[in-house]
C-alpha cells in the first residue's frame, strides 16, 4: 500500500480541511506528526490511514524534526505532501519538498490528478490572477489546516520513530495573553485599521462585537508593529483569509493585501473617513464618516 | 562568523493589474527590494555588529536582479558584499528551484553559519522558499523569528508562536525568517550609498552551479482573473449618525447578514 498523499503535521493538530482535499485525490493518506504524542492521537482520528509520531526529547521543537519528517516522506514518496500554514508546518514541508525535489504551491483553490498529472489552480499575486498548474512529479501543497471534524471510523496506527533531533532546543516559552481565536469559524467579523486611534479605543469595537455577536480581527500593522491583538487575528494575503456572512471594516483603507482576506464575505461594510479610500469600490455599504461617531451609532442600533 | 541574508528584488502586485484573460500586467510596476527584505537586513546587521561577523547579501532571479541599482539599494543597508545569480530561465522559476539555486550559491560562499530571510516576498508571498533552502542545505529552520542574538554554534532565537513568544537555542547552521516587526529599518543615507558603490558584487554563473535537477515539472496550462463577488457600492449618507446606523442595520437584516 504507497502512500498517495502525506500530511506533515507540527504542534497543532489541525488538519481538518487537509485530510478533506487528500482523501478528495483517492488513495491512501498518511500523517507525519513532528509535535507531541497527543497530536499524533488526534491526527488518528481525523480520517488518515496511519500515522507516524516523531519521538524526539521533550525540549526539541517540532522543527528539530524536520529531516526525520522528509525521511519519512521520502521513504514512501507520495504524489502529494499537504502542510497547514502555521510557521512549523511551513518549516516540515520545506523540508520535504527539498528532499522530493517537488514544485511547492501556496494559493491552492483546487488540485484534481489526472493519470501522472497533477492540476492545481493555484492563486498568484495577492490573488489577482488564478493559475491552472499541470504537474508532472511530486508536488507540495501549503493549504488552510482547519480543525478536525469528529470521525465516525476507528482510529489510525500509530507507529512511533526515534528521532535524532536537528540543533535546536527550547529554551523558554512565554504567553503573551492574547486570546487565541478561529476566524474561519465565525459567521461575523470586524477588521480594525489603523483608523482606530489609540488601543483603548478598541473597547469601543467590542461592544459593537457584541452586539453583533461577531469576532474582531485586524489589518496587518495593528497586530504587527501595533501589537494590540495576536498575530492569528490579521486578515490578508499572508495572514487569515475568511469567508463570513459579514464584514465590517472599521478605519481599514482597502489595500489589496489586506482585501483579498475577505473576498469570499458576503456582505462586506466599510467605515473610513476617506471618501476615496479604495475599500468603498469593494464593499457593500461603504460609510464615510467618523467611525468614534459611528460605531457606537452601530451599536446603538442593534440593541 | 559569516552571515548571508537572502533577499528578493521584484516588483509588488499592488501596482499590478490582472487581464481579462488572466494575464498580469506589471507595466506600471517599478522594481524594488521585497518589502520585508530591509527587516532581514536589519535584524542581521545588529547580529553581525555584536558578534563581528561577515554580512553577506545574496540573491537568485531573472534579468534585472544584479543591476547597479539593486546591489547599491542592499549593500547601502550595511552588507558587506552581495553575490548574483541573474538568469534569465530564473524568472518563471518555482519555490524549489530558487531555494536550490540559493543553496548552491551559499555553499559556493563557503562556512556559512547563519541564513537570514524576510518574513515573506512582497510578490509570491509564498513564505516557502526559506524552508526549501533549510531542507536543501539540510539545516533546520525557523520562521517568524523576532529577536536573534549570539554566536554561530550558540545562537538564542525568539520566534513568535500561536499565544506567545518562544526561545530556542541554536547550536549549528540555520536559516531564519524574520517576522515582519522583528527589527525597525534604518533609510540608508548618502554616506551609505557613497561607500555601497565601492562594495564587492560577485555575480555567479547559473551553469556553472550544479543545482541539482527538481523532479516536479511545472507548465501553467490557462490562466484566469478570478470572479468576485458584485458588490452593491452603495453609499449611506453619514450626515445623522444615528439615522445612518439605522439604515444599515435595516439593510444588513433585509440582505440576512444579521
Amino acid at each position: 500500500m504507497s502512500v498517495n498523499a502525506w500530511i506533515v503535521v507540527a504542534d497543532q493538530p489541525t488538519v481538518g480541511n487537509l485530510v478533506t482535499v487528500a482523501r478528495s485525490l483517492g488513495g491512501p493518506v498518511a500523517a507525519v506528526v513532528a509535535g507531541p504524542r497527543s497530536v499524533a492521537e488526534t491526527v488518528a482520528n481525523s480520517g488518515v490511514d496511519k500515522v507516524v509520531w516523531c519521538h524526539a526529547p521533550d525540549d526539541a521543537p517540532p522543527e528539530a524534526s524536520a529531516q526525520a519528517v522528509a525521511d519519512t516522506v521520502a521513504a514512501d514518496p507520495p504524489r502529494v505532501v499537504l502542510a497547514g500554514r502555521n510557521p512549523g508546518e511551513r518549516v516540515l514541508l520545506g523540508a520535504a519538498a527539498a528532499r522530493l525535489k517537488a514544485a511547492v504551491l501556496t494559493g491552492v483553490r483546487s488540485v484534481s490528478l489526472d493519470g501522472d498529472t497533477t492540476t492545481v489552480v493555484n492563486a498568484v499575486f495577492g490573488d489577482i490572477s488564478d493559475e491552472t498548474v499541470a504537474v508532472s512529479g511530486p508536488v507540495a501543497l501549503l493549504l488552510d489546516g482547519g480543525s478536525v471534524p469528529p470521525h465516525a471510523g476507528s482510529s489510525a496506527p500509530i507507529e512511533e520513530i526515534t528521532v535524532a533531533p536537528l540543533g535546536l532546543k527550547v529554551i523558554e516559552t512565554r504567553t503573551h495573553g492574547f486570546e487565541k481565536v478561529d476566524l474561519n469559524s465565525a459567521h461575523r467579523v470586524i477588521g480594525v485599521g489603523r483608523g482606530v486611534k489609540a488601543q483603548e479605543d478598541l473597547a469601543m469595537v467590542e461592544e459593537l462585537a457584541q452586539a453583533l455577536e461577531a469576532e474582531i480581527a485586524c489589518s496587518r500593522p495593528v497586530a504587527e508593529g501595533l501589537n494590540w491583538m495576536g498575530k492569528d487575528r490579521y486578515i490578508g494575503s499572508s495572514g487569515a483569509h475568511i469567508a463570513p456572512q459579514l464584514y465590517l471594516a472599521v478605519g481599514i483603507s482597502g489595500q489589496l493585501q489586506h482585501m483579498v482576506g475577505v473576498t469570499g464575505a458576503e456582505t462586506i461594510v466599510g467605515i473610513n473617513t476617506d471618501a476615496n479610500a479604495a475599500l468603498f469600490s469593494q464593499t457593500d455599504y461603504g460609510l464615510v464618516g467618523d467611525l468614534y461617531q459611528l460605531v457606537p451609532a452601530i451599536t446603538a442600533a442593534l440593541k | 562568523m559569516r552571515i548571508v541574508v537572502a533577499y528578493k528584488w521584484t516588483c509588488d502586485p499592488e501596482e499590478a493589474t490582472a487581464r481579462a484573460d488572466g494575464t498580469v500586467d506589471w507595466s506600471r510596476a517599478k522594481p524594488g527590494l521585497s518589502t520585508y527584505d530591509p527587516v532581514a537586513m536589519e535584524l542581521a546587521r545588529h547580529l553581525a555588529e555584536q558578534a563581528g561577523a561577515e554580512l553577506i547579501g545574496v540573491t537568485v532571479g531573472g534579468k534585472g536582479v544584479g543591476a547597479p541599482i539593486a546591489s547599491k539599494a542592499v549593500l547601502g543597508r550595511g552588507l558587506d558584499r552581495v553575490v548574483i545569480v541573474e538568469d534569465e530561465s530564473l524568472r518563471e522559476a518555482g519555490r524549489s528551484e530558487l531555494a536550490a539555486v540559493l543553496a548552491e550559491a551559499i555553499r559556493h560562499i563557503g562556512d556559512v553559519d547563519l541564513v537570514i530571510t524576510g518574513d515573506s516576498s512582497v510578490d509570491v508571498a509564498a513564505k516557502m522558499v526559506p524552508t526549501v533552502l533549510a531542507g536543501e542545505l539540510g539545516w533546520p529552520a525557523v520562521a517568524e523569528v523576532a529577536a536573534v542574538t549570539g554566536q554561530a554554534g550558540a545562537l538564542r532565537v525568539e520566534r513568535a508562536i500561536p499565544g506567545g513568544v518562544q526561545v530556542l537555542e541554536i547550536s549549528g547552521p540555520a536559516v531564519l525568517a524574520a517576522s515582519a516587526d522583528a527589527a525597525v529599518p534604518r533609510v540608508p543615507g548618502m554616506k551609505e550609498l557613497l561607500a555601497a558603490a565601492k562594495k564587492p558584487v560577485e555575480l555567479l554563473e547559473l551553469a556553472a552551479l550544479k543545482v541539482p535537477q527538481q523532479n516536479a515539472v511545472m507548465t501553467v496550462v490557462d490562466r484566469a482573473r478570478p470572479e468576485r463577488k458584485a458588490r452593491k457600492g452603495q453609499l449611506i449618507d453619514t450626515a445623522d449618525p444615528a439615522a445612518a446606523a439605522a439604515e444599515l442595520v435595516a439593510a444588513l437584516r433585509a440582505a440576512g447578514a444579521l
